[in-house]
């Protein structure tokens, strides 16, 4: 879990499991005050691959194997330049080659393989593709924005329904408050006992209560159940146990309409 | 479904002509099995012929259903009808005298009650029966896989009642002009009980048979449902096809009114011949029978015992190959 300690200063790891690790571009990691000290000197080593760094360049470890945070490095900064998408491929094979092209380039990067002829590439193909790149930068792929549709609209069904129950509250708030000084009004200038008064306001408010049916937001129905609808009001409707075990009436109901006309037609083979 | 079961692929036959073929090949095959050293009239003195055994299998259907009527807690009727399905499956491949209709019978209730999901233990089972329960409990524990093995595995059956009941809401629904159609169930749950003592289960689709029961009841109660046969349940069929259909619904019809009586007095007599010429070694109760069941015990028991032989024998001859091996004796002097 440790990463067997942070290999300047050795202990400090151990002691303080809270101290996070930070990964760069070499792919070796330092803990957080190494960090610091390193660059209050303005040298920008690692100590030790000697690959020359940046502040900035450095970033939360997510992963133990620092082998991985590299690949992962590498992986983001192709990626960017390298950003076409399926659909703008003719045929399934020619996306499945860019595809291999990208891996190998990653995989020769960040094993040491051919780096250079490796760079040359990548240069060679930012060149060609530049206006591509920059478009392709800010174009979404379909799947993000069919995600980014759903997202919407659950955001809008949540806050349509968080504007209903506040205006039911506020509409039983005001309902209740009109009951109070109804019964203060009541009692004070008719001339009734006060506990029949009392009594009769009870009833009232308990039949409001019944009118108002909730009123849920409608999903859609499908259309089986409407075409349904008038073969079900003649079957009996499923008990609460089996519509637990997920039976509704109207797959029974389907099931014996099938049944009753399936196999009308069979015919032994010699009549 | 009706048209994707085993039912119809394999146990739906052309006319009742192949059906009876059927049973007197099986008779026929039994009768040459054990009549090996008898003559003709011998044999026919001795063995039930076909007909005699048709006979003996339509009363005990009807024991069955009697059985099965008088059942604690209550039955409902498809497992009735899976049970005589069964049955009647069954005696069409063997013979009677091979397994007797009193063991297979109950062995029939007992397997629908299970596929049917009308769940009884066997306890709950042989106490709806008179005399030696365990006995009873025996005899269908032994005939169970082999009634199952009879059937070839088939055990879904498609009864009639289910489209019965979706004809009726059919009716409900799209044929207002039939005030109650309530009044037409029991004649045509009448009809479907009579049509149970018969083969229509093997030669009809059982949605024919639940119109045909409907179509029977309204005639008795003097509704007309032409106009809804022809313009409600089977609008934008070709006319050709309606023909067909009413051809098989008038079948259906004639073989249901015209079934035989069983001949009730003949049964005594023909239970005595049957207890004579059956096959002991399927007779539970039979001396024979309980000799090669204990045989074949005894066989277990033998092969188990030379097995436990000769794995010792093999592990004593291990043992000796590594103590005789000449380098690994260990050397007590250097």
């Amino acid at each position: 879990m440790d990463d067997q300690g942070c290999p300047r200063c050795k202990t400090t790891k151990y002691r303080n499991p809270s101290l996070k690790l930070l990964v760069n571009v070499c792919g070796h990691s330092l803990c957080e005050t190494c960090v610091e000290a390193l660059f209050v000197k303005g040298s920008g080593i690692c100590p030790e691959c000697g690959t020359a760094l940046r502040k900035n360049n450095f970033r939360v470890q997510l992963f133990e194997d620092p082998f991985i945070e590299k690949e992962i490095e590498v992986r983001r900064k192709i990626l960017k330049d390298y950003n076409k998408k399926e659909e703008d491929f003719k045929t399934l094979e020619e996306y499945n080659d860019y595809i291999e092209m990208i891996e190998t380039l990653i995989f020769n990067i960040v094993n040491n393989i051919d780096v250079d002829e490796t760079r040359q590439m990548i240069e060679q193909y930012k060149r060609e593709n530049k206006d591509q790149i920059n478009k392709g930068r800010n174009k979404k792929s379909k799947d993000e924005e069919y995600l980014e549709c759903l997202i919407e609209q659950e955001k809008e069904e949540s806050s349509l329904k968080r504007k209903f129950i506040v205006e039911e509250e506020q509409r039983e708030k005001d309902s209740k408050k009109k009951h109070k000084e109804a019964l203060l009004d009541e009692l004070m200038f008719s001339d009734r006992s006060a506990l029949d008064i009392l009594n009769e306001h009870k009833t009232d408010i308990d039949k409001e209560n019944e009118l108002r049916v909730p009123v849920m937001a409608t999903t859609k129905f499908s259309t089986g159940i409407k075409l349904m609808g008038k073969y079900l009001r003649h079957i009996r409707s499923a008990s609460d146990e089996e519509k637990g075990g997920g039976f509704e009436s109207k797959l029974a109901c389907m099931r014996a309409l099938l049944d009753a006309v399936n196999g009308l037609f069979y015919l032994p083979d010699q009549v | 479904m009706f048209a994707s079961s085993s039912q119809l692929k394999h146990w739906m036959f052309n006319n009742e002509g192949e059906i009876q073929s059927l049973r007197q090949e099986a008779n026929a095959r039994y009768v040459e099995e054990h009549g090996t050293k008898m003559s003709e009239e011998q044999r026919q003195a001795y063995f039930l012929s076909a007909s005699e055994e048709r006979h003996l299998c339509r009363h005990f259907e009807f024991v069955l259903k009697e059985f099965c009527s008088r059942f604690q807690p209550p039955m409902p009727k498809y497992v009735l009808g899976t049970a005589l399905c069964y049955f009647k499956r069954f005696y069409i491949n063997c013979s009677a005298m091979d397994y007797h209709p009193k063991d297979i019978m109950l062995t029939c209730v007992y397997l629908a009650s299970k596929v049917e999901e009308f769940n009884v233990s066997i306890n709950q089972f042989v106490g709806n029966l008179k005399g030696d329960r365990e006995k009873f409990a025996n005899i269908i524990l032994t005939f169970e896989l082999l009634l199952m093995d009879k059937l070839n595995y088939h055990l879904l059956i498609h009864n009639p009642y289910r489209p019965m009941e979706g004809l009726f809401i059919d009716l409900k629904t799209r044929f207002r002009v039939l005030e109650n159609p309530e009044k037409l169930r029991k004649g045509a749950e009448e009809f479907l009980e009579k049509s149970l003592m018969t083969d229509v289960c093997m030669l009809f689709a059982p949605s024919q048979v639940a119109l045909t029961a409907v179509l029977v009841s309204a005639a008795k109660e003097k509704a007309n449902l032409d106009r809804y046969v022809t313009e409600t349940l089977l609008k934008g069929m070709s006319p050709e096809d309606i023909k067909k259909l009413q051809v098989q619904i008038k079948k259906l019809r004639y073989m249901v009114k015209s079934q035989e009586q069983i001949p009730r007095e003949q049964m005594a007599h023909l239970q005595r011949k049957l207890d004579h010429c059956r096959n002991q070694e399927n007779n539970p109760e039979s001396e024979v029978y309980k000799r090669k069941l204990q045989e074949m015990l005894n066989e277990d028991e033998e092969i188990q015992t030379k097995k436990r032989k000769k794995i010792s024998e093999e592990q004593k001859k291990k043992d000796d190959e590594l103590l005789f091996m000449p380098s690994y004796v260990p050397s007590s002097n250097t």
